[in-house]
């Protein structure tokens, strides 16, 4: 109870310190009211500075930093994003999140999805014939997927899949029906599962085969039990411990790639809000994607200690 | 330990002893791109910068003896580009994998070395970069700042800082204690001798397999940026190259603007990445973090 306790002090001071230092950069860095209103904030005369004295209120600019922060914080907690750095502010942030956030996490679940499911049957067969040539030929192909970034990877699989031989369609259309659009995520989510799945198999292939070892699978094969009921029911479950960790660590990880992915496959998700952001110099949007990217790997990774401590006896006595 | 891993492991050492063909293989790709990096202003290249528009004929031109790799939308040579984009995304990584040594090193012996106090305060800071996802702090830094080749380097340097230290740490708590630290302190030897002259050639090794691992990192990293529009402004770089041939109508009428940047990156990648795995196994190198 207490290690929990301090687990999650630990993630509520990250958070902090991640919204306070961005939060703060922004302001000190970038120039809100030139954000809003353009050339405009600079200038003298007298209708502007209206306009100027009103986005001020409106914003809050004129109030010492600490206390905004204080302000956008409770808001943001309450799921208040604020609103865009643009003359109407409109859509509110929370509202573009809304529409984007989904997209992104339906990207990462199949991404994952498709990761584990071709990492474990690939490990078990690679695993099951430990240095024989084909597991050679595999370990080679999972170290040319790893050495691939996520964005060549893209490049080249909307190359072939969709230009070249059309399997897959190249557009992303959120008005379509749902399993359109999962359809339509299939080969973006590609390009971030297989080099992860590579690692996932890299990885599961070495724990198998330290597990093959054990002397209860020659107890067993001995009394025997198949070769391939041996794999599934008894080798793969205890070889799945560092999975589950190197599982978590990849989902942060994903994040970040499926950011890039969603710009190569024009996904309206995140990772286009972002940028689009970026290039608006629209800071609340910015301020608002880091945080929900940074909360859920902070979140991931508490998850991921909490399912270890579940599945394995021995962590939670520690 | 059961008998059939400790002869795998058996077998490891002896295989390890060599580096093998596949090492100088790529180190001798890797000597090519530097080597063309580096010298890039005297080596008879085009112009990176310059339009060959062949009057008649509309950019893009595809592969061909005059330029090797084709040119771009703008008819610009992109084998020039390919090598003078080499010189920023190779600076990019050297910088970076160069403060993560310089700093995390420093911090991971200090911290693996005077233990208590010290350890627990640089490993927590250690811990809060490592529960950030690092791409979200590069977004950060390079929206926020000027994106010169100084803001990006140093940004991915910062990011490279944790995951170096955290090994430096761990490498130095295994060797701290050993006989030959504890006959240097019984013969009188200060801290500061015994970590530059018996703990630093120790951690170098693990470290320098661990550079070339880094430096693919960061090399990838600058063109992940890149993708976001928020790699280096001037002039051409790996990823700045990949992405000006990465739209649908370009990649479909045009494929080689992207997809032989990407060979070479991918290829830079995989010898750095096999020579660091190689080198880690050469001197036995474990991955486990204390």
């Amino acid at each position: 109870m207490r290690y929990w306790l301090q687990r999650l002090g630990v993630a509520v001071a990250l958070l902090l310190a991640v919204s306070a230092l961005t939060f703060g950069a922004m302001n000190l860095l970038g120039d809100p009211l030139f954000n809003i209103l353009g050339p405009t904030s600079a200038s003298t005369l007298p209708e502007d500075l209206e306009i100027i004295e009103a986005a001020k209120a409106e914003y809050n600019l004129d109030d010492p930093l600490p206390v905004r922060y204080v302000k956008w914080g409770s808001a943001f907690v309450t799921g208040d994003f604020g609103v865009q750095f643009s003359v109407d502010g409109q859509p509110p942030v929370s509202d573009l999140i809304k529409e984007r956030l989904p997209r992104t996490v339906m990207l990462l679940i199949i991404a994952q999805t498709m990761a584990v499911l071709i990492a474990i049957p690939w490990a078990l067969f690679a695993a099951s014939r430990a240095d024989k040539a084909v597991d050679k030929v595999s370990t080679v192909t999972s170290f040319l997927f790893i050495a691939i970034p996520n964005f060549g990877l893209a490049v080249i699989l909307k190359y072939l899949f969709s230009l070249k031989w059309s399997i897959f369609p190249l557009i992303f259309n959120a008005a379509d029906p749902f399993w359109t659009r999962v359809w339509q995520l299939v080969l973006p989510a590609m390009a971030l599962a297989l080099p992860v799945a590579s690692v996932y198999q890299r990885l599961l292939r070495t724990d198998l085969i330290t597990t093959l070892q054990e002397d209860y699978i020659l107890t067993a094969r001995s009394k025997g039990v198949s070769k391939r009921n041996v794999l599934f029911k008894h080798a793969l479950r205890p070889s799945l411990f560092s999975f589950i960790t190197i599982f978590g660590i990849n989902t942060g990880a994903l994040l970040g790639g499926s950011l890039i992915v969603e710009q190569i496959f024009i996904v309206p998700g995140l990772g286009t809000a972002i940028v689009e952001a970026i290039l608006r110099e629209d800071f609340p949007v910015v301020l608002a994607i880091v945080m929900i990217v940074t909360t859920a790997f902070v979140v991931i990774n508490v998850l991921v200690d909490l399912l270890y401590s579940l599945i394995d006896p021995r962590v939670r006595a520690s | 330990m059961s008998d059939a891993t400790a002869q795998a492991n058996a077998d490891g050492a002896a295989s390890k002893r060599r580096l093998g063909v596949g090492f100088w293989i790529a180190v001798f790709w890797l000597f090519i791109v530097f080597f063309a990096a580096t010298f890039a202003p005297w080596l008879p290249f085009k112009d990176p910068d310059n339009n060959y528009i062949v009057s008649g004929e509309r950019p893009p031109y595809a592969p061909s003896g005059t330029h090797p790799f084709g040119t771009d939308q703008d008819a610009r040579d992109l084998l020039a580009r390919t090598v003078f984009g080499a010189r920023v995304s190779l600076t990019v990584g050297l910088v970076a994998i160069g403060m993560g040594m310089l700093f995390g090193g420093f911090m991971g012996i200090m911290a693996g070395y005077f233990r208590g106090w010290w350890d627990r305060v640089i490993s927590f800071v250690f811990i809060i970069f490592l529960s950030f996802p690092a791409l979200v702090l590069a977004i950060l830094i390079t929206a926020l700042l000027e994106r010169s080749l100084r803001t990006i380097s140093i940004t991915l340097g910062i990011l490279s800082i944790a995951p170096v230290g955290r090994i430096a740490r761990a490498t130095t708590i295994s060797f701290a204690d050993r006989e030959f630290v504890l006959a240097a302190r019984t013969l009188g030897a200060k801290n500061g001798r015994i970590i530059i002259r018996e703990l630093l050639p120790n951690v170098l090794i693990p470290m320098s397999a661990l550079a070339l691992l880094g430096m693919a990192v960061a090399v990838v990293a600058e063109g992940g940026l890149a993708f976001l529009g928020l790699s280096v402004e001037k002039g051409p770089t790996w990823g700045k190259v990949i992405l000006t041939g990465a739209g649908s109508r370009d990649l479909q009428k045009a494929p080689w603007i992207a997809i032989i940047p990407i060979i070479v990156l991918f290829l830079t990648v995989l010898a750095l990445n096999f020579a660091g795995d190689r080198i880690r196994a050469y001197f036995d190198v474990r991955e486990t973090a204390l």
